[in-house]
């Protein structure tokens, strides 16, 4: 029987390509045969190499795209590239984040609105350039990656759990929008994936959280791309305004 | 091919979601235990011809799930074939509506022994198979209901809820043995069992959707297959919603 691809011929955009979950998510997805615009912050070496590597191994078109999500006339620059391709769009995977961790009562507020800045509306703003793409073909799956912190409330992540949850209640309006034009829009709440963004907590708090879960291991960033795979896939076509919790049990 | 050379059960084969579930992992690799009520000779020929276009197998198992000698002579079948298990799919359910008031109490505990106490046996069975080969997926077909209530379907909503507290106890005994235990929770999808609701109901949930149609019974099969296999292998405990977005 002849192997099909889950994302044959598919295009898709996938930002914080640069490392962690972001850059598994692209390998997952080029594996499967999707066209890749990769989004980076910055242009390194590594970088351009990991992706022409992944595009000659899988054969399918992988470019990079750099933008600063914090820049909004750069975010824009980033959209007419894409749209100039004139290919159809048919997955967004916004994946960029930062991590935050204080107290609330220690949260300042420069920090609370560039977190707020950078996981809530520079992926509300692109997602909004990206849908005009995808309402011309009339179909696409939209990918949000939140955090269990969205829906858990845990000690000292007050403004980062906010911001994520804020990313995720968007999610399900948009999918409440645009389920009957084709559009599908979904969230995915990692627990503890093992990826550089896990320094930010100390080895105690990690495994804490660790042994909390039912699987008493933390995940790996292929974990959450194979389930960016699925929703992206048609195999998800009747799933739409879900959070999936890729949390190992918590 | 999600699941080749891997070995599931899975029950209630026969028709709707369960007959789409034994279709989707046979064309995904996987060898079957394709459990159903009673022999019937139709399931018995499009058993063979999937397995024949499939290179896989799948022995049809037949018990009744309110006849526990039957399930248990079936489990036992099942067992000596001394076969790793990978994933078990119980979709096996019924509902008879009513509203609460006019609910006979023996038809509640039929639903509930249909619906959650024969799975239970089966799961406790297949499950120590399970952990002793140190890994495996349980998907539990429960409904929407369970989560939102449904008027006139007390019974199969409260047995179907039960199903997803097992669930999630079962995913914290289990996970750290290397079974991953999960639900989905089906929203309103074209099958027989939905084919007796009137249209203005239908019509009705339609309008509460974001995905402005009924789902079908690949749509759910596919997640299934998603929840059994390594796709997912850091999920467990969860309950997915394949409804097209009910608000």
């Amino acid at each position: 029987m002849m192997e099909v691809k889950l994302l044959k011929g598919k295009n898709a955009i996938v930002t914080g390509c640069a490392r962690g979950i972001g850059s598994s998510i692209v390998e997952v997805l080029a594996e499967n045969g999707a066209n890749v615009w990769a989004c980076a912050r910055k242009q390194t070496p590594e970088f351009e190499n990991f992706l022409e590597g992944l595009s000659s191994k899988y054969d399918v078109v992988i470019k990079p795209i750099y933008f600063d999500l914090s820049d909004k006339d750069q975010m824009k620059i980033a959209v007419k590239t894409i749209m100039s391709e004139k290919r159809s769009v048919d997955i967004l995977v916004n994946n960029a984040g930062i991590t935050y961790n204080a107290l609330f009562q220690m949260s300042t507020i420069d920090k609370i609105q560039e977190v707020f800045d950078v996981n809530f509306i520079s992926p509300f703003l692109f997602t909004q350039y990206i849908v005009k793409l995808m309402l011309k073909n009339k179909s696409g799956s939209i990918i949000n990656i939140s955090s269990s912190a969205a829906l858990d409330g845990n000690s000292g992540r007050a403004v980062y759990g906010a911001s994520k949850a804020a990313l995720l209640c968007a999610t399900k309006s948009l999918a409440a929008e645009l389920g009957d034009q084709g559009i599908r829009a979904n969230v995915i709440a990692p627990g503890i994936t093992k990826t550089d963004m896990l320094s930010s907590m100390t080895e105690e708090v990690i495994n804490e959280t660790v042994m909390n879960t039912d699987m008493k291991r933390h995940g790996e960033p292929t974990d959450i791309a194979n389930t960016v795979l699925f929703l992206a896939s048609d195999l998800s076509s009747y799933i739409t305004g879900q959070v999936i919790r890729v949390d190992g049990g918590m | 091919m999600l699941l080749k050379g891997k070995n599931s059960v899975i029950t209630g084969c026969l028709q709707g979601i369960g007959k789409a579930t034994l279709e989707t992992f046979a064309n995904n690799g996987s060898n079957v235990w394709a459990c159903a009520q009673a022999p019937n000779d139709d399931f018995e020929a499009f058993c063979k011809e999937l397995a024949q276009r499939n290179d896989v197998w799948i022995k049809p198992i037949y018990f009744d799930l309110l006849d526990q000698d039957q399930m248990k002579a079936a489990l036992k079948i099942i067992s000596s074939d001394k076969l790793p298990i990978h994933s078990l799919v119980n979709i096996a359910g019924m509902t008879k509506d009513a509203i609460f008031h006019m609910i006979p109490m023996d038809q509640m505990k039929m639903i509930f022994e249909v619906n959650f106490f024969s799975q239970m046996y089966i799961t406790q069975y297949i499950t120590k198979l399970m952990v002793r080969q140190k890994g495996g997926s349980v998907i539990n077909i429960s409904s929407i209901s369970a989560l939102d209530g449904s008027y006139g379907q007390l019974s199969y909503s409260a047995s179907k809820a039960a199903l997803i507290g097992a669930t999630k106890t079962l995913s914290a005994e289990l996970a750290d043995k290397g079974v991953r235990v999960n639900a989905i929770a089906p929203g309103v999808i074209a099958t027989d069992m939905n084919k007796i609701v009137p249209e203005n109901i239908i019509a009705g949930h339609v309008k509460k959707m974001s995905i402005k149609r009924l789902g079908n019974s690949f749509e759910v099969s596919n997640a299934i297959l998603y929840l059994a296999s390594d796709l997912s292998a850091y999920v467990t405990g969860q309950v997915l919603r394949i409804d097209g977005g009910i608000k």
